[in-house]
């Protein structure tokens, strides 16, 4: 028999009623906070998923609004470009009718006036900048305008005309994460998005004989390529025709030069790399620091150009009366441009609605971690209340049997 | 022939030794609730009877009994217990102690919540995110900003309180000892008056339980064991030392360690031996502040180094918006102000160490290459060096893993120039300096030749930190490396004053050909935006994501076990204790009832002698002599 001393019964009480009110007081801040992990120690490897969870779940908020601020941009961007598409067609009508022998000159110059006009339209449409004031069309010079026009005389118009349009921008694209490694441009440089034609640009120094004097590196429209010491101009042609520019160049048979052309409508971005001077050696880029694209060698021959090329040359034969251009290069031209602007369209709509998609997917994925954290963190109430319940139940019963049993000894019983 | 008064000389002893019955049951009465305490009994026997089998004795048929005699009063005990609550106690006094801290140090990591360094770090790369959106404008750069001062706010207020702890521990280990010697003290003196107790032939019951009592509150404190074969001799040992012998006591006492950030080392006073407990709550107590607390700092330290040199590798690359170049984001503060990181490890006046954080090799490497070449590295670890060997099928990045896989105290890691980065990591051992590069070798030509940090294979070529200009030995000038920094990073990371000056020089692109980018640039931003869940290898752990999730785990999990065990030992001592109680407490009824026999026994002693007196009143007074 165990032999039970006055003082354990009191102990006891004291030690499990301790324990129970710890339990109890646990389960109310549980319960009270609904936060399943108190204490990391709870559940330590819940605890842990939870962190993982939660750091997602900001990173996902954060793609989100990647996608929102990217497909705002890309609604800015879209409208510009459709804008212009319809002043393209309106000028097409135009060139179309200016061709036609019936009208007058003064007809002809009443259209080359509409057309000076949908043109400066046009080049303010692509200067235009979204609800931050940024540039959309300037790569990441987001803080100046894109295209810069130059006026001058024009024959048989009176005033300054928009005679040239340069873009001063660059090709460089701001990107965005969308998802977890996946990014996405935010902007499209105005040289693509607005260009008309295949660029050409044909050098006139003869490159018989030019070998590469030291390593050196080219860029073709912000790739790089690398030249070996003692390339002869066949290698610096292949190199170039196998880097991953859109720009393919060739030997002219008659000059003995290079000629380089862009393969799809853009404009060229040739640039010497750090003390290389492969470009400039073989006649394709000028001398001096001026930056791409205005530093094509002026010896070189350079054809193609962007829709306002297009749209000046077109007012320019309006002007002149020229009906058999009209209806010819100059339509052509306009023709191009209309092809090429509406497939850069198609192309924005295309990643829109992969942003779309991304935007979807990650709203899911949203609720889905949310949902996730939630099992490690949150408290089951169900459980909760039928767990204190129970406790109550349990600690209620061992207190009232120590106030029975406890204050009894055999003092109690004798006189 | 028997006295006419024996009669009275019976009763008298009867009510003598019932009255002592009386004050013994009295005394354990009042010593019901004494901690300690064990009930006492009187062992009443009959005295010797008068009449000795020798030729004297009367004719009278014997023998005739003389009464009652207290033979002892003894504590009911159970030794063998005893020493087990004793071998128990320290289980009690270590999981107790260590389940308190890991409790604080739960706290101080504020996870799963929305106010921890995690989720600041969170908030940090979101500004870098933005930024990356709206390269140009200000308030982007004022949120990374923003973020960055109150994330290095965050892991510096994560390393005060961890420090804060470690610091606590150290005042516990000084009062523990204080308190582990005052008891030894006591333990000697109590020694001493039971010696002279027993001398005299008593037994010294109350001192004994006091001294048990001491014993148990020490057994608590530190882990000992209990010798008292010797009766006279009393003995206690703890980890091999011999405190208490008798009547001597030998305490602890507590100095400064230079060599662990001055806090303090408990010494055998007797012998000037270091003292390492392996019980009890100061066992608790010292693992906790040199091991566990340490080393949650030193691995905060290493994700905050990392976190800095990863940010501002990035960050130099790239571009304010006022084109400058070459700025830190966070500020780094070296070890050493010299750039060839040149030390005087002796203090005799002269350079002879080198303090080198990172190297990084001057050739470019393919993670996916297969390097082509054999041998074995020497690197650095916590006891001595590491071997790990490398096949010519291996690729860099298998070479990588197997570095940062190995307790070796680097990391490895290809940075973005694609070369070899070797990076130093906390030293585990005291004498190590943290963050700094230590001797690392090469058999083959993987370090050497292939990577192109160290100038040759061999022994000859290794890498030998306890030398001035140490860098000057790699394989040339190409060889980038930093000096080491000032200990405990994440005590003083910070973002870099010129930036909350100027703004617009936080870097958000990286520029073209030396040319600054544009202000519509965010490509730097996106860059280190991307390192939150790039593998950057701070040590064995791969991503940030990875360290938050596993330091939570991992203290977490300290702070199950310590709960679990803490609560099995605790029912392990309830256990042991009432097993005792059983034993030795007192029951009140027991003893009300032993108080109703004593009474009654003295009652019955009472009117003996009252018949006594009667008897000798009828020979005196009534006999008509």
């Amino acid at each position: 028999m165990y032999r039970i001393s006055t003082n354990l019964g009191n102990d006891d009480m004291q030690f499990y009623a301790r324990r129970r009110e710890f339990e109890l007081n646990q389960l109310q801040n549980k319960m009270a906070s609904q936060n399943r992990i108190q204490q990391l120690r709870d559940d330590p490897l819940g605890a842990a998923h939870a962190t993982r969870y939660q750091s997602y779940g900001t990173r996902l908020e954060r793609f989100q609004e990647n996608i929102e601020y990217a497909q705002d941009n890309y609604r800015v961007t879209e409208s510009s470009v459709k804008e212009s598409v319809d002043i393209l067609q309106r000028v097409r009508e135009l060139a179309v009718q200016g061709a036609n022998g019936t009208y007058t000159t003064e007809d002809r110059q009443k259209m080359a006036t509409e057309v000076n006009e949908l043109l400066n339209e046009m080049v303010q449409l692509a200067n235009s900048r979204n609800a931050d004031g940024k540039s959309m069309f300037a790569g990441t010079k987001t803080d100046t305008e894109p295209f810069r026009a130059i006026r001058g005389d024009v024959e048989g118009a009176s005033g300054q005309l928009i005679t040239d349009v340069q873009y001063i921008g660059n090709i460089e694209k701001n990107q965005t994460e969308i998802a977890e490694g996946s990014f996405m441009d935010m902007n499209f440089p105005g040289n693509e998005m607005f260009w008309a034609e295949n660029q050409q640009v044909f050098s006139t120094t003869d490159a018989t004989g030019y070998q590469v004097q030291e390593d050196s590196t080219i860029r073709v429209d912000g790739r790089d390529i690398e030249l070996t010491q003692g390339d002869n101009i066949h290698a610096i042609i292949s190199k170039i025709n196998d880097s991953e520019a859109a720009v393919e160049a060739r030997l002219d048979p008659v000059q003995s030069s290079i000629v380089l052309e862009t393969t799809s409508p853009h404009q060229m971005w040739l640039e010497d790399g750090e003390g290389s001077t492969v470009f400039q050696d073989l006649g394709v880029i000028a001398d001096g620091d001026n930056p791409p694209p205005q530093n094509v060698a002026s010896s070189a021959d350079q054809f193609g150009g962007s829709v306002f090329d297009m749209v000046i040359n077109l007012r320019d034969r309006l002007y002149e009366g020229d009906t058999i251009d009209i209806g010819g290069s100059a339509l052509r031209g306009i023709d191009d441009g209309i092809n090429n602007v509406l497939s850069n369209l198609a192309g924005l709509g295309a990643k829109d609605s992969r942003l779309d998609m991304a935007g979807s997917r990650t709203g899911e994925e949203i609720d889905q971690v949310a949902e996730l954290n939630s099992n490690e963190v949150d408290v089951d109430m169900t459980r909760a209340v039928t767990d204190l319940r129970m406790m109550e139940h349990s600690h209620q019963a061992a207190l009232s049997a120590a106030g029975r049993v406890l204050p009894q000894t055999l003092l109690d019983f004798l006189r | 022939m028997q006295s006419t008064f024996s009669g009275i000389e019976i009763g008298k002893r009867s009510l003598i030794n019932h009255n002592l019955g009386l004050s013994v049951v009295g005394h354990n009465m009042s010593n019901a609730s004494s901690e300690g305490y064990s009930r006492q009994r009187i062992d009443l026997s009959a005295t010797q009877p008068i009449q000795r089998a020798q030729l004297n004795r009367s004719a009278s048929p014997g023998q005739v009994g003389q009464g009652v005699e207290t033979s002892s009063i003894e504590r009911v005990r159970d030794g063998l217990l005893e020493g087990r609550i004793i071998g128990q106690a320290n289980g009690e006094g270590y999981w107790s102690a260590r389940d308190k801290y890991i409790r604080m140090a739960e706290q101080v990591y504020n996870e799963p919540g929305d106010s921890s360094v995690r989720t600041l770090m969170d908030k940090f790369w979101d500004g870098w995110q933005e930024l990356s959106v709206h390269p140009s404008e200000g308030s982007a750069r004022k949120a990374v900003l923003e973020r960055g001062e109150a994330l290095t706010e965050g892991i510096q207020n994560q390393f005060k309180d961890l420090n804060r702890i470690r610091t606590m521990l150290d005042d516990d280990i000084r009062a523990t000892t204080e308190r582990v010697n005052s008891i030894i003290a006591d333990i000697a003196k109590v020694n001493k008056e039971i010696t002279k107790s027993e001398g005299a032939g008593d037994n010294p019951n109350d001192l004994l339980d006091r001294r048990d009592k001491l014993v148990e509150d020490l057994s608590s404190l530190v882990n000992i064991t209990i010798d008292d074969r010797d009766p006279d001799e009393f003995n206690v040992h703890t980890s091999g030392f011999h405190i208490v012998q008798g009547g001597i006591a030998r305490p602890f006492e507590t100095v400064p360690n230079p060599q662990n950030d001055g806090l303090s080392e408990v010494v055998w006073e007797h012998s000037g031996e270091t003292a390492q407990f392996r019980g009890g709550k100061m066992a608790a107590l010292q693992e906790l502040r040199d091991d566990t607390i340490k080393g949650e700092i030193q691995k905060l330290d290493n994700m905050a180094m990392n976190f800095i040199d990863l940010v501002n590798e990035v960050h130099n690359d790239g571009y304010g918006l006022n084109k400058e170049t070459g700025t830190d984001f966070f500020v780094e503060y070296p070890r050493v102000l010299n750039a060839l990181g040149n030390y005087d490890q002796t203090g005799d006046g002269n350079f002879d160490a080198s303090y080198i954080f990172r190297v990084s090799g001057s050739n470019e490497l393919e993670p996916q290459a297969q390097i082509g070449v054999e041998g074995t590295m020497t690197l650095p670890g916590p006891d001595g060096d590491v071997q790990l060997d490398y096949a010519p099928t291996d690729t860099v990045e298998d070479v990588i893993a197997r570095i940062n896989n190995s307790s070796a105290e680097v990391a490895a890691r290809i940075n973005r120039s694609n070369n070899l980065e070797l990076k130093a990591t906390p030293a585990e051992d005291d004498a190590n300096p943290d963050f700094v590069l230590r001797d690392f070798q090469d058999s083959g030509q993987f370090l050497a030749g292939y990577a192109g940090i160290l100038s040759g294979t061999g022994g000859e070529n290794g890498y030998t930190y306890q030398q001035a200009d140490a860098v000057q030995q790699l394989r040339d000038e190409n060889v980038d490396f930093a000096v080491a920094p000032l200990q405990n990073p994440s005590g003083w990371i910070q973002v870099n004053e010129e930036l909350k000056q100027e703004p617009s020089a936080i870097a958000a692109s990286f520029g073209e050909e030396g040319r600054a980018g544009e202000s519509g640039d965010g490509s730097a931003a996106l860059e280190i935006a991307k390192i939150r869940n790039q593998p950057v290898n701070v040590g064995q752990i791969s991503t940030f994501d990875d360290y938050f999730a596993d330091t939570v785990a991992e203290i977490g999990l300290m702070g199950e076990e310590s709960e679990q065990a803490l609560e099995t030992q605790e029912q392990i001592m309830k256990d042991l204790r009432d097993m005792r109680d059983s034993i030795s407490g007192v029951n009140i009824d027991e003893e009300v009832s032993q108080m109703i026999k004593f009474q009654h026994g003295y009652q019955a002693a009472a009117r003996f002698v009252t018949q006594i007196d009667r008897m000798l009143d009828t020979i005196i007074n009534r006999m008509g002599v």
